[in-house]
């Protein structure tokens, strides 16, 4: 491995950016910690929340994991690395990398040990990226307010406000629920289908199964990790069904 | 109220700071490369490749922008954009801890919950992206090696996620949630792909227009 890509100057960089990142989440996490004191959040409701994140995050984490090692073998650890600590996602650094050494006649399934190639993997990566932070910080206030004017106005029918919200959380929650129905991905990993059915059935039964159990024995200190639990029991299901349910059930997908 | 513009008012003059001062850091990293490893690649090849990449992406950027900074919140969203992962991760767990809290995205409530929520969220993952790269890497590609017994609970972590998630929505609203994971079901029919983003913008308008026109009709 030429270690160009792993070498003490990238894993500096690497130091250099993930260290940005965390100040800024603290410095946020401190700014709004101080603002739900002021306005009457209590000390409980904002320590579950960090409890039930922290939780939450485990899982898609070690996910995000699995992309940066699997673009290792190409790319050295640093790189992606540095990507999927910001702005990065688990489709796009893959999609975006394939695309620049496809153009460069190599691909990601080989190491890169071309420093240009590093290079001009680094910058696509980069700039696909970037417009979103351009964006932001252009739109966010103007969208926030046209938003809080239309919340304000529907509050004179507060029950319109309360769909209204809920309708837009379950407006993106369904995209995936379609997804794991009858979705299918363009590297042919996660096809909708039986697994994918199953493991979605599990996570809902589960979850609606630790509702009722707290709603019933009041166990207040369990709500905040249902949705995590639920979703580890609707993992586990998954790799128990790929063991003990036929292949050629446990592969049928729709496509 | 005087007090709640000016708090809101700061967070986007924070936002935008540590924003732009993203940016910076972000185009400093192919910047370093290039001048440590004294290599520029040729601009026609990036080029080549960023017509294809940038079609796909800044669209979604678009698209991302309009519909996920509404339910964030604003410090919410200057996070999550710097810190990415947003729909595997970031949403997600942000719309989790305001059900917990029981506060209204758009309140001031949801704004605090939403970004401790996400700086929560980002911290931890840097941390486990951290350990796991210096320490684990080795055990973890056995982990989620697709012949690994454990790799079909990475496959179909996405599904475990919003299943878990969404189960108390449906829940409690039922009525509302059929119309948009139908309609999402039949774009999927004619476009299986397509990107979540987008099939994402499509059941929001499905969601939240459905919701009114059954309010209107006195079904809910």
């Amino acid at each position: 491995m030429s270690d160009f890509k792993e070498s003490g100057f990238m894993y500096g960089i690497a130091l250099f950016v993930i260290g940005f990142v965390v100040i800024e989440s603290v410095f946020f996490i401190l700014k709004a910690w101080k603002r739900g004191k002021e306005i009457g959040l209590t000390k409980e409701t904002m320590k579950n929340t960090v409890y039930s994140s922290i939780l939450f995050t485990i899982a898609p984490a070690v996910s995000i994991l699995t992309t940066v090692i699997v673009l290792a073998s190409a790319l050295g650890i640093v790189l992606p690395w540095i990507r999927l600590s910001v702005i990065g996602n688990l489709a796009y650094e893959t999609v975006a990398s394939q695309t620049m050494l496809e153009v460069l006649g190599s691909s990601l399934n080989k190491e890169i040990t071309d420093p240009a190639q590093f290079g001009a993997v680094a910058w696509v990566m980069t700039i696909g990226t970037s417009f979103a932070l351009i964006l932001v910080p252009l739109f966010c206030k103007t969208i926030q307010k046209k938003v809080g004017k239309a919340v304000h106005k529907s509050e004179s029918s507060s029950k319109t406000a309360d769909i209204v919200s809920a309708a837009a959380f379950i407006g993106i929650i369904a995209a995936f629920i379609a997804r794991a129905i009858y979705g299918k991905t363009t590297d042919g990993i996660g096809d909708a289908g039986f697994m994918s059915v199953c493991t979605l059935v599990t996570a809902v039964a589960v979850s609606l199964l630790l509702e009722q159990l707290c709603l019933k024995f009041n166990l207040k200190k369990l709500e905040p990790f249902a949705m995590p639990l639920s979703m580890f029991a609707a993992m586990g299901m998954a790799v128990v069904l790929n063991l003990v349910v036929p292949e050629q059930v446990a592969g049928f997908t729709w496509w | 109220m005087k007090s709640e513009r000016t708090y809101y008012d700061k967070v986007h003059i924070w936002g935008r700071l540590w924003t732009v001062g993203a940016l910076l850091v972000l185009l400093s990293v192919p910047s370093a490369i290039c001048l440590h490893l004294n290599v520029w690649p040729q601009m026609h090849d990036v080029f080549a490749a960023l017509k294809t990449v940038i079609p796909l992406y800044w669209g979604t950027a678009v698209i991302e922008v309009l519909t996920y900074t509404p339910m964030l919140g604003a410090g919410a969203t200057y996070l999550s954009f710097v810190t990415g992962n947003i729909v595997n991760l970031k949403m997600p767990c942000s719309l989790n801890a305001m059900e917990n809290a029981k506060v209204r995205a758009n309140s001031e409530e949801g704004e605090v919950i939403s970004t401790i929520s996400i700086g929560v969220s980002a911290i931890t993952t840097t941390v486990i992206l951290a350990v796991g790269v210096l320490a684990f890497s080795p055990l973890l590609v056995k982990l989620t090696d697709p012949s690994s017994v454990f790799a079909p609970a990475f496959t179909y972590i996405l599904p475990a996620l919003f299943g878990a998630l969404g189960a108390g929505y449906f829940r409690k609203h039922w009525k509302i949630s059929i119309f948009p994971i139908v309609v999402g079901v039949i774009i999927l029919l004619f476009v299986p792909t397509l990107a979540s983003g987008t099939l994402i913008f499509a059941t929001l308008i499905a969601a939240i227009g459905g919701a009114l026109l059954m309010q209107k009709l006195k079904w809910i």
